[in-house]
């Protein structure tokens, strides 16, 4: 089947430039192979941004809107480089050209796209688009004339069937930096925004949310869940509804709760271990990613079994500091430069990936800002000199950081006081005070609504 | 564009035949001190002043005023210049890629971003009259109204942010515009409708022919009319 995609590869010169691979690979085999007729590839497309144009968006076809004439609603952004940059991953062309494609993700033309791909004919690589979030849906692979066939099959895989939600994990190895009140106030502002979301608590030995919000336990638990094999078990009899009613307004809202169960809690580490494997929690929310826009789990302080599961089932990790706590920080350090590659090198698709670190509800002083500016350098110096496990970590920290502006940006969610004491009337923050709703709502659209 | 045209050329021009335009707010000492490191440091404007051209040997500053009152100020003869085109397009530009103007940007369709970063080039400014405004509140709030509607910044003031008439109005002026979209005849969005007086609410729905609008409350009439 795709003989003709391995012979064209084949045929290929070894250093051919962009407009080779793109006349004799990818316009005439690649793009069909993924399943697409010509009239439903669109080359050099208009991001809307500037004057920057994509290699090639592409869509289906519905009955009466052609992608090549109508030109709305893209779904794949495709973007070529030629054989003669280097596309491995860590190569400085690489970096570039993710950025690249990251900008046309972005732009104000490209809304409606889901996935990116970047390749040269020798590397490729997919990503997944999801509001503002873009993570690897597969590592940077290098492609063969054995393998050409498999990867091509992977990515039509992949991009056929839609999945609707984007996991979060809220982590850091680091207890008291607010997790908990973000998880539950970032589910409440997406609600209001139409997002339909489900937040599970994972973290057993607090069961902070559960309590925060007076969720009494579910007919199902989530041990007889992960235990369960043969679907037994009815996955809607884990979920707790949390209604949330305005009286002026007379409306509704409400996101889904998965809580943790006493009996998770009990059983020892070292058991759970021996029960569960790793992946086991992210097979039980698969079957959750097409009910929801957004799956939040709230995952416990340290690296252990729920914590490993957690960010094992997530797509992005969302990491709360603290600048006046530098262990806060420390702490998302080692998350970023090892939990997370650990679990990535067992995944194999590339993910999950860190998020940059926020400030979570703290006044910031000028003086205290320069302090935390201080010391998070040095961890960035620290962590690029490790000559065991050299790590680039200024884009988790500073994101907007580039050697022309040296912006040291780092979004802060201010202080209210009325958000940590809405714990004891059982309500979101964000749903009683408008001002912890302006917050809360400024977090969601920093980093996950486009 | 001719090969005799001097649009694009770096020339070494005499200062007397460049008139200065608005000239520049630099503080004294800045000039002076810029001025004496000039000199000391080998009299070659390296940052070049931008000129067009504006009759036979005459030019006029368009960009860079700095650099002609240091120039001025170390006595130099002759500084070395960029001639633009004489287009108000390329003026404007100038301006704002010299930094001796803000560049602004159209409210009416910014994006959330945008209005972030604008709105924190505000407070942060030295004694800024928005000191006291809450970034995100403020961010959010303007977001989140119907501000692609807005005739001019007044509905800003009732979205209770802290951004008061006044002073503190205009202070936003030197970064937005507006262009407005016409409001439509139809209006069924809620946050708009949630903007406007009760008794307009009224109006619209005797004139959209609803039944049972006289004795409703405004949520309720919002909704009625949105749908």
């Amino acid at each position: 089947m795709y003989e003709t995609l391995v012979k064209a590869l084949r045929s290929l010169p070894s250093d051919a430039k962009e407009a080779i691979v793109n006349h004799s690979f990818i316009a005439p085999v690649f793009l069909k192979a993924l399943g697409f007729k010509p009239e439903e590839c669109f080359p050099q497309y208009p991001t809307g941004k500037g004057a920057d144009a994509v290699d090639y968006a592409l869509r289906h076809n519905t009955d009466d809107d052609i992608f090549l004439h109508t030109k709305s609603h893209p779904y794949i952004l495709l973007e070529l480089k030629g054989r003669d940059k280097d596309l491995s991953e860590g190569s400085a062309s690489y970096t570039s050209t993710v950025k690249q494609l990251k900008g046309y993700l972005l732009a104000p033309n490209c809304k409606t796209v889901q996935w990116g791909i970047i390749t040269n004919s020798d590397y490729i690589q997919l990503f997944k688009k999801h509001g503002k979030v873009i993570y690897p849906a597969s590592l940077c692979l290098k492609i063969t004339p054995d393998n050409v066939g498999a990867i091509v099959e992977d990515i039509k895989q992949k991009i056929e069937n839609i999945s609707r939600a984007l996991t979060v994990a809220i982590y850091n190895n680091k207890g008291g930096v607010g997790k908990t009140t973000t998880t539950v106030n970032l589910a409440a502002v997406l609600t209001l925004h139409g997002r339909k979301t489900l937040i599970v608590d994972f973290d057993p030995n607090q069961q902070d949310l559960t309590n925060s919000l007076g969720i009494k336990p579910a007919k199902e638990s989530l041990y007889s869940c992960l235990e369960d094999k043969n679907n037994r078990v009815n996955l809607n009899d884990l979920i707790n509804p949390y209604i949330f009613k305005f009286k002026n307004l007379n409306k509704e809202f409400k996101f889904d709760i998965i809580t943790a169960d006493d009996k998770l809690f009990e059983e020892r580490e070292d058991k759970l271990y021996q029960i569960f494997k790793l992946h086991r929690f992210r097979q039980v929310l698969n079957n959750f990613k097409n009910k929801y826009d957004y799956i939040l789990i709230d995952s416990c302080p340290n690296w252990r079994f729920f914590s490993q599961s957690a960010i094992y089932a997530c797509d992005v990790v969302l990491i709360p500091a603290k600048h006046n706590n530098i262990f806060s920080l420390k702490n998302a350090a080692v998350a970023i430069r090892k939990f997370i590659p650990e679990i990535q090198r067992i995944r194999k698709d590339g993910s999950p990936i860190a998020l940059p670190i926020f400030f979570n509800g703290e006044k910031i002083t000028e003086a205290q800002r320069i302090t935390a500016h201080y010391g998070i350098d040095s961890i960035i110096e620290q962590a690029r000199k490790d000559r065991d496990n050299k790590f680039d970590l200024l884009p988790y920290f500073y994101p907007r950081f580039t050697n022309a502006t040296k912006d040291r940006y780092i979004f802060d969610l201010p202080s209210y006081a009325h958000i940590a004491n809405t714990a004891f009337e059982r309500i979101p923050a964000a749903y009683k005070y408008k001002i912890a709703y302006d917050y809360y709502i400024n977090l969601a659209k920093e980093y996950f609504l486009q | 564009m001719s090969n005799l045209s001097d649009i694009g050329n770096l020339m070494l021009l005499y200062i007397n035949e460049i008139k200065p335009n608005e000239g520049t707010n630099t503080p004294k000492f800045l000039i002076t001190a810029t001025a004496k490191t000039l000199s000391s440091l080998g009299g070659r404007n390296w940052v070049p002043l931008i000129v067009k051209e504006i009759g036979e040997d005459r030019y006029e500053v368009i960009g860079n005023s700095f650099i002609y009152a240091v120039a001025e100020e170390a006595g130099l003869e002759k500084v070395w210049c960029i001639i633009a085109d004489s287009s108000e397009e390329t003026a404007k530009l100038t301006k704002v890629l010299s930094r001796e103007e803000t560049p602004k940007i159209n409210l009416s369709t910014a994006t959330r971003d945008e209005i972030k970063d604008a709105l924190q080039y505000l407070i942060e400014k030295p004694n800024s009259v928005l000191k006291s405004v809450k970034l995100l509140v403020a961010t959010n709030r303007i977001d989140e109204a119907p501000r692609q509607y807005w005739q001019n910044f007044e509905p800003i003031t009732k979205l209770k942010c802290g951004i008061t008439k006044g002073k503190k109005i205009n202070a936003l002026k030197e970064v937005f515009y507006l262009i407005p979209q016409p409001m439509p005849d139809v209006i069924k969005d809620p946050t708009i409708l949630n903007t406007l007086p009760t008794a307009e609410l009224k109006k619209m729905a005797k004139k959209r022919s609803k039944v049972g609008y006289s004795k409703k409350k405004k949520n309720d009439l919002v909704e009625l009319l949105s749908q």
